[in-house]
């Protein structure tokens, strides 16, 4: 059993990584990629030099420039207890150390010429002040470097500008979107009458675009001045210590680090850590009235076969079953939640607004006025949804018993029994159910991923802030870290749901032995 | 005794009488499990419900548009000073194909009385819808990727008023080859002909409808009150993505003409028309947007479905018929497939991938494979030991022919049964995330009017919950009701245990 156990732990990590590895291809393969809601939050900002610093800044924090494996392999790399060397990529502050990146060349040097390329040199500290240093010159650096990134693309619009007044043989090389490509204007006319004068009418432009220019090689020489000096104090090695050394100077365990959402600038461990238990709860609480109602109505209808309560629970079932969770979510929350309707249920939420005031048990106060309570609150609050989770697992399970129930009734040792004379009631129950219950173990295999999902949809409707709330909010910001995080966590405690399951059924059936 | 004599056969053949005289033919297998499946009221019920739904799929746009049937532009006198007919050159290729092939294919399935045996027929009409569909969604990926190239040169042939002809032309005949080296039926001569003459004819049909005429539909209808324009509408006269904003939220049953609340409305067809089922949050018909959303729903069903039973049954294949290594490695990756929370999967692919209907058609059947997968295995490993397949072993048949003629056809019975189930869900994964708004873009779709039933204001519309509701409810509970019956009519153990 213990080796079985280890084997199938050690064999989730592959599944874990091929789930993980999925996602975040498809999201990094999706327009716009990994970054693409940062542009959309950019998109809103008028100024479009601001939209290219701020995209330099997320690129430099996240490393979103770099190849999609590379990224993948980046974010293993954290999330992995077990690291190698002592030593963490990460200042304590959550940036990463990183050479800092190579400038983009200044564009236009034919008509513009770049500043005289230049070496700096000076003499990094050591020890903590290095770790110290570094990251100072680090965030200079990537400022600087977003300044000149701003910079040029305040030129590339000057040049836009000027270009649009040129007029009309020079305005179809622009891009769709209306900014200038410089490489697509070789031939423009240059000041000095090379080769051609400028338009009179374009001088005002014309003289923009120069000083932008100017603009652009003063931040360049400044950004490539920090990056040296930051190149410098890297070669020195700033890394910090972390984690608990196993093998001396090889491998290390430290804990898992899922990083800081884009979206919210909160660790993504936090609110993950909030949202969990409210999404474990729903299900933990689900699961047993689905195995109370299922279970005996599944025991009825096999005992009555073709009787009438075989019929009418096995229609019924199916009726239920061919319900999607969003229409009946819609339907409880329209005609049972609504004030227009019954109102007999809150709308959403996970509790009262007035909870933090509230007992835990219902009391009577002093002027007879009734309250509910803490504990009635949340039954009250969670009465819908959980509801709206239970129903779809009645049909599948109710017809597993029957069908398992039924099986064993058809059984040579039923018979043996019966020709013994063994009451009926203690054949059902002590021989028949008996036997019967082991594949309903394995049907919370199929019933939990399931129901995972499904409370994604219930937590959307009822507005419960769990993990799939989390989740709708991570796509429609498009945050890495959230999406990858929720995925890495739903999936392993799915996963685990399947272990447990395995394990239950070799607990209750002696013949079942993993080797 | 001559009474006797008479019902005698006259002769007696040596094959007969080994048969039995008088003995009938035994009814094939599937035709055993349809008449069966006939048996069952809940499956005739599914049955007649999806063949309505299907219907409304393929002709909504007879039914429910907001183009005029036919417009005559009157004079001052009142005399016809031209006459038009928007609604035939609003129809898109999709609608032109689906229409045709419904209209004239599926009588000459059932009814024609050509040469052909009826499976035939029905593998050249399912060969040629899919290969016209093939033409339609290539020229309209060639369209996209022209809109959205980074090639200057291709950008502006994309923008030409008439659409960007010669690049349909290259998808028409790319689908034809890719139809004709996947073997459909027929002698070759005729496959290359029938595969040419579709794919030329879709291909022209999606180029003549690059650049329809525009028509202002606010403006027709107040022409049409002024008495300047004479309009016939269709049954209902309102396109799902027709919005008017003086009609919105309106309960069921309202008058047009009541609402819009302009005198001139009174007597036009369009004022006349009631609303039968409201209108939504933006103002538009729910009528038209539920005859309309049946066909995203259908077709996303089916496709899906249809692609997982294809990866589902070709890996399982593989796995079953080879094992060993084959199925070790195989296996693993149906583990993770089946370990993976598939809803919360989709949820994410669907939400970062382009909103579309074939983005999300392939999203639902990439990850609903596993199921298909695992019965071909284990029925594949089944047949296999069997002495047919072993005798065809022997008998130094080619790998492909032992799989795809002898050990196929027996072994894929149990993934056919479970399609109607997969169908089912797959119709309730689009709707949930329609409902999440994750759905494609410009369709109506029933999830994504459930949604709006709950507005952002707190205010409950019954009538946006309850008519969506029912027709997910009653497309779902049909296929189950269907799947469930032709489960029961092919399970040979269930049919055992009935004895």
């Amino acid at each position: 059993m213990a080796t079985y156990l280890i084997r199938r732990l050690l064999l989730m990590i592959p599944t874990v990584l091929g789930i993980t590895l999925m996602v975040f291809l498809i999201v990094a393969l999706a327009p716009g990629g990994i970054g693409a809601g940062l542009a959309v939050q950019g998109g809103q900002m008028s100024d479009t030099s601001k939209v290219a610093q701020m995209q330099a800044y997320m690129e430099d924090r996240y490393g979103l420039n770099d190849p999609v494996v590379v990224q993948y392999g980046r974010w293993i790399a954290r999330v992995c207890p077990v690291r190698f060397g002592t030593t963490s990529l990460e200042s304590p502050s959550g940036e990463r150390i990183a050479v800092p990146r190579e400038l983009p060349e200044p564009p236009m040097q034919w008509a513009f010429p770049a500043p005289a390329a230049f070496e700096v040199t000076f003499t990094p500290q050591s020890g903590d002040a290095l770790i110290e240093e570094f990251r100072t010159l680090q965030r200079d650096a990537e400022g600087r470097r977003r300044t000149y990134v701003g910079s040029v693309r305040a030129f590339k619009d000057a040049l836009a500008d000027h270009v649009r007044v040129l007029g009309d043989p020079w305005t179809a090389r622009l891009d769709p979107k209306g900014g200038a490509d410089p490489n697509n204007f070789r031939d423009l006319p240059l000041g000095g009458g090379q080769p051609a004068p400028v338009p009179a009418d374009a001088a005002a432009t014309w003289a923009k675009v120069n000083a932008a220019a100017a603009q652009m090689h003063q931040a360049w020489s400044l950004a490539e001045e920090a990056r040296q000096r930051a190149t410098i104090a890297f070669a020195a090695r700033p890394f910090p210590p972390a984690g608990v050394e196993v093998i001396r100077d090889v491998v290390s365990i430290d804990s898992p680090d899922f990083g800081v959402a884009f979206s919210r600038n909160r660790p993504v461990w936090d609110l993950i850590k909030t949202a969990l238990p409210v999404t474990m709860l729903i299900n933990l609480i689900a699961f047993p009235i689905i195995y109370l109602v299922a279970v005996p109505t599944g025991v009825l209808a096999s005992i009555r076969r073709g009787g009438v309560a075989d019929i009418a629970s096995g229609f019924l079932f199916l009726l239920l079953y061919s319900v999607p969770v969003v229409l009946a979510g819609v339907f409880a929350i329209g005609f049972l939640a609504n004030n227009q309707y019954l109102g007999w249920f809150p709308v959403s939420g996970l509790h009262d607004s007035a909870q933090a005031t509230m007992t835990f048990l219902p009391h009577t106060d002093p002027s007879g006025v009734w309250h509910r309570g803490w504990l009635l609150d949340t039954v009250w609050h969670l009465a819908l949804p959980v509801l709206c989770l239970v129903y779809g697992g009645f049909a599948v399970l109710s017809k597993q018993t029957r069908a398992s129930m039924l099986d064993n009734f058809n059984a040579d040792y039923v018979r043996t029994a019966r020709a013994k004379g063994v009451p009926r009631k203690d054949i059902v129950i002590s021989h028949v159910l008996r036997n019967s219950l082991l594949p309903l173990i394995t049907m919370f295999v199929g019933i939990f991923p399931a129901m995972l999902g499904g409370s994604v949809v219930v937590e959307r409707i009822f507005t419960i802030p769990g993990m799939g709330s989390l989740v709708i909010e991570a796509i429609n910001l498009r945050d890495r870290e959230l999406i990858l995080a929720n995925t890495f966590m739903i999936s392993s405690v799915s996963l685990l749901a399947l272990l447990l399951a395995d394990i239950l059924y070799a607990l209750c059936d002696p013949r079942v032995a993993y080797e | 005794m001559s009474e006797a004599l008479a019902d005698m056969p006259q002769s007696v053949s040596g094959v007969e009488v080994m048969r039995g005289i008088g003995a009938r033919e035994a009814k094939s297998f599937w035709a055993d499990a349809w008449d069966r499946v006939r048996a069952r009221p809940g499956a005739v019920f599914g049955i007649v419900w999806i063949s309505i739904m299907g219907f409304f799929a393929v002709f909504a746009p007879l039914i429910a548009n907001a183009h005029p049937i036919m417009l005559d532009r009157l004079a001052a006198d009142g005399s016809v000073e031209s006459r038009t007919f928007p609604l035939i050159s609003h129809l898109t290729p999709t609608d032109w194909l689906l229409m045709v092939g419904a209209s004239l294919g599926l009588p000459w399935v059932f009814f024609g009385t050509a040469s052909l045996g009826r499976s035939v027929r029905i593998t050249v009409l399912a060969a040629l819808l899919a290969q016209g569909g093939a033409t339609i969604v290539l020229s309209q990926v060639f369209v996209w990727a022209s809109e959205n190239s980074s090639l200057p040169w291709l950008r502006a042939w994309a923008r030409l008023e008439a659409g960007p002809w010669p690049l349909i032309v290259a998808a028409a005949l790319l689908s034809a080859l890719v139809a004709f080296v996947v073997p459909i039926i027929l002698s070759p001569v005729r496959r290359i002909l029938a595969v040419g003459v579709v794919a030329v004819v879709s291909g022209a049909l999606v180029w003549a409808a690059g650049a329809p005429a525009i028509v202002n539909h606010e403006q027709l209808v107040l022409e049409e009150s002024a008495g300047r324009v004479r309009a016939v509408w269709t049954l209902i006269p309102w396109s799902p993505e027709y919005t008017r904003s003086d009609m919105v939220a309106q309960a069921p049953g309202t008058q047009v003409a009541n609402v819009l609340h302009l005198g001139g409305f009174r007597g036009t067809p369009f004022g006349a028309r009631r609303t039968w089922l409201g209108t939504d949050a933006l103002g538009g018909d729910v009528l038209a947007q539920l005859l309309w959303a049946c066909r995203l729903s259908i077709s996303i069903g089916l496709v899906s479905t249809g692609i997982s039973v294809l990866i589902g049954v070709t890996i399982g294949a593989l796995m079953g018929y080879f094992g060993g290594w084959v199925d070790l490695l195989l296996y693993r990756i149906v583990e993770i497939f089946m370990a993976v929370p598939t809803l919360f999967v989709l949820i994410v692919a669907a939400g970062v991938l382009p909103r579309n209907t074939y983005v999300m058609m392939a999203i639902i059947g990439i990850f609903s494979w596993t199921g298909a997968a695992r019965f071909t295995r284990a029925e594949f490993l089944r047949i296999r030991q069997m002495d047919f397949v072993q005798a065809a072993q022997a008998t130094g048949l080619p790998v492909r022919s032992v799989l795809m003629r002898h050990m196929l056809p027996n072994g894929v019975t149990p993934v056919l049964v479970d399609t109607s189930f997969a169908i089912a869900a797959a119709i309730t994964i689009e709707a949930t995330l329609s409902f999440l708004g994750l759905g494609p873009d410009g369709q109506a779709s029933w999830g994504k009017m459930l949604s709006s039933a709950t507005a952002a204001t707190g205010t409950f519309v019954w009538w946006l919950a309850v008519f969506p509701g029912l027709a997910i409810f009653l497309s779902v509970l049909s296929y189950n009701l269907l799947g469930e019956a032709m489960r029961d009519a092919i399970d040979p153990k269930l049919r055992k245990a009935a004895h």
